[in-house]
């Protein structure tokens, strides 16, 4: 299916660019402002609050990772790369640090726009991929609890098919997932045997 | 440019060149590229080389301001484009005179929407102008529960357009937003008013056909076709006062004409009263004192414009709508408030 591009809301948004002073600053701040976002520079320092902006723009030419607060590759906002030397040291890094879009200097009279729509789309979607592998991470973690948990439904003289039928109504019944369904089976079965233990 | 634009840039330098008042005289230097795509940065270079011009009043189509914009960075040159567009641009060299979406197409749609019903079919040309306003057009009805029935684009040139009129016959859609452009355009509002004639399910009043740039500089070529068009645009012929750059005068054929008229006035109100203004960038023009009583955005160098709603009856654009003058909003990041409608002093 094709993709529809989501047009983010830019009228008042906030862009914090990393830039020594320099006229391709001022190019790329009278493109941001005809947009209609607000826009503020910094040099060589960024401040905390760069973390609740809703774009970062940084000059790969200069850039070094301790100019930002958080670790390579979980940048919080989306982040458009400024590109001047083309030295694969350069692309190397910014390749490591995880920009959404680019930009290459001279900064002229377009290209901005687009940058802008190109590192939202790009940015929500890794965000939405991260939450999804962390997803499938953690019930692939938990294989082994449905494994248990189908074990032990068989044990009460069902096949294994049958059990594993019984397990997916159970979850639609609590509206839980699948994994969620066999780790109360688990933890219940195991409950009981901790009263006999005691009883 | 076309001939009404030429015209509008015309009368304007006579009018310049006869006003004791403003301090200069324009000397007019002219290329016609004929409307071939690849002629216009050549000739713009051609203009900015050898003469002393650096404002080039100039272009209908959005793909030839696009080819002129690089040469405009090279030679330091200004481009008024006196010509209504599709948005998403502001070029630090050109000043857009005429009007864009938020001046066009969202109160073309707000008027067609809450009157024809929420059916609707897009038609274009097959490039960047249609592209891009269908775009619009469909983000727009899915904001209001509308149903986009198709979509349909013709090659620039074409007159094949029988399936396309074959399909809106079939899907009877509440209205046609229609993006084609020339030729394309004509050969559709023909094969449109053959289907009106003999489909009562399309007559008169039913399903209209609505345009974001036909002014009366078409309706001739157009004829008898164009009766029922609804047009959006800055100004129709009759209406009181035309554009931000017209003052005290009317006598234009079109908005073409009036746009290309009002953007030399300014560019003169903006170069009077100032030594060496010839010798000025743009932004630095709209940062005179006096400057922004000119009309332009200095942020955005688009203009601030009156919006109509108007329809072909009798040969002649008669106004459905006309609403005070809005600020053109390229990449429609302003909030949008209710367009006010526009009051008439009564003599």
């Amino acid at each position: 299916m094709r993709r529809r591009l989501r047009i983010p809301d830019l009228g008042g948004a906030r862009a914090v660019i990393l830039h020594r002073p320099h006229a391709n600053v001022t190019a790329l701040a009278r493109q941001l402002e005809a947009v209609g976002l607000d826009v503020e520079c910094h040099w060589p320092e960024l401040p905390v609050s760069v973390r609740a902006a809703d774009y970062l723009f940084l000059d790969v030419d200069t850039a070094y990772d301790e100019q930002f607060p958080w670790a390579p590759g979980e940048a919080p906002l989306p982040t458009v790369a400024l590109i001047g030397s083309e030295a694969p040291g350069r692309i190397e890094w910014l390749m490591n640090f995880g920009v959404d879009a680019q930009l290459l200097k001279p900064v002229g009279d377009n290209g901005v726009y687009s940058a802008l729509l190109i590192a939202r789309s790009t940015f929500d979607a890794r965000i939405g991929l991260a939450g999804e592998i962390d997803n499938l991470r953690r019930r692939l973690g938990q294989r082994q609890t449905v494994v248990q948990a189908v074990a032990l439904l068989a044990a009460r003289g069902k096949t294994e098919n049958e059990a594993y039928e019984q397990l997916r109504g159970l979850a639609m019944a609590w509206r839980v997932s699948f994994e969620a369904a066999a780790d109360r089976i688990v933890a219940s079965v195991r409950g009981d045997r901790e009263d006999e233990d005691h009883g | 440019m076309g001939r009404a634009s030429r015209e509008g840039a015309l009368k304007a330098v006579e009018q310049v060149n006869g006003d004791a008042t403003l301090d200069l005289v324009f000397r007019p230097v002219e290329r016609d590229p004929g409307g071939d795509i690849d002629a216009y940065a050549p000739l713009c270079e051609d203009i900015l080389k050898s003469s002393g011009a650096r404002h080039v009043v100039g272009c209908t189509t959005s793909w030839s301001r696009k080819e002129v914009i690089p040469s405009l960075e090279r030679l330091g040159g200004v481009l008024w484009y006196p010509t209504p567009y599709e948005g998403f641009e502001c070029s630090d060299r050109v000043v857009y005179a005429h009007a864009c979406p938020n001046q066009h197409l969202l109160p073309l749609l707000d008027h067609s929407f809450s009157t024809y019903g929420r059916r609707l079919y897009l038609t274009g040309s097959n490039y960047i102008w249609g592209w891009e306003m269908n775009r619009l057009a469909r983000e727009v009805s899915a904001q209001v529960g509308g149903d986009v029935l198709g979509e349909r684009y013709v090659p620039i040139g074409s007159t094949d357009i029988a399936r396309l009129v074959d399909e809106i016959a079939a899907l009877k859609p509440d209205f046609v937003l229609n993006q084609l452009i020339g030729p394309s355009q004509y050969a559709f509002l023909e094969t449109m008013a053959a289907l009106r004639a003999r489909d009562p399910a399309f007559g008169e009043g039913r399903c209209p056909v609505l345009s974001c740039n036909m002014t009366e500089a078409e309706l001739g070529v157009i004829g008898a076709a164009a009766e029922g068009v609804i047009s959006a645009g800055p100004w129709f012929r009759g209406l009181t006062p035309a554009l931000s750059g017209n003052e005290g005068r009317e006598d234009f054929g079109s908005s073409f004409e009036a746009a290309a008229h009002a953007s030399v006035m300014m560019l003169a109100r903006l170069l009077s009263g100032t030594p060496d203004a010839e010798t000025l960038s743009l932004p630095d023009l709209l940062a005179l004192p006096g400057a922004s009583a000119v009309g332009i955005s200095a942020r955005t160098h688009h203009v601030t414009l009156p919006v109509t709603i108007a329809q072909v009856r009798d040969g002649a654009f008669a106004p459905i709508k006309t609403y005070e003058p809005i600020a053109g909003d390229p990449y429609l990041t302003r909030p949008r408030g209710t367009l006010q409608p526009l009051l008439r002093v009564v003599p």
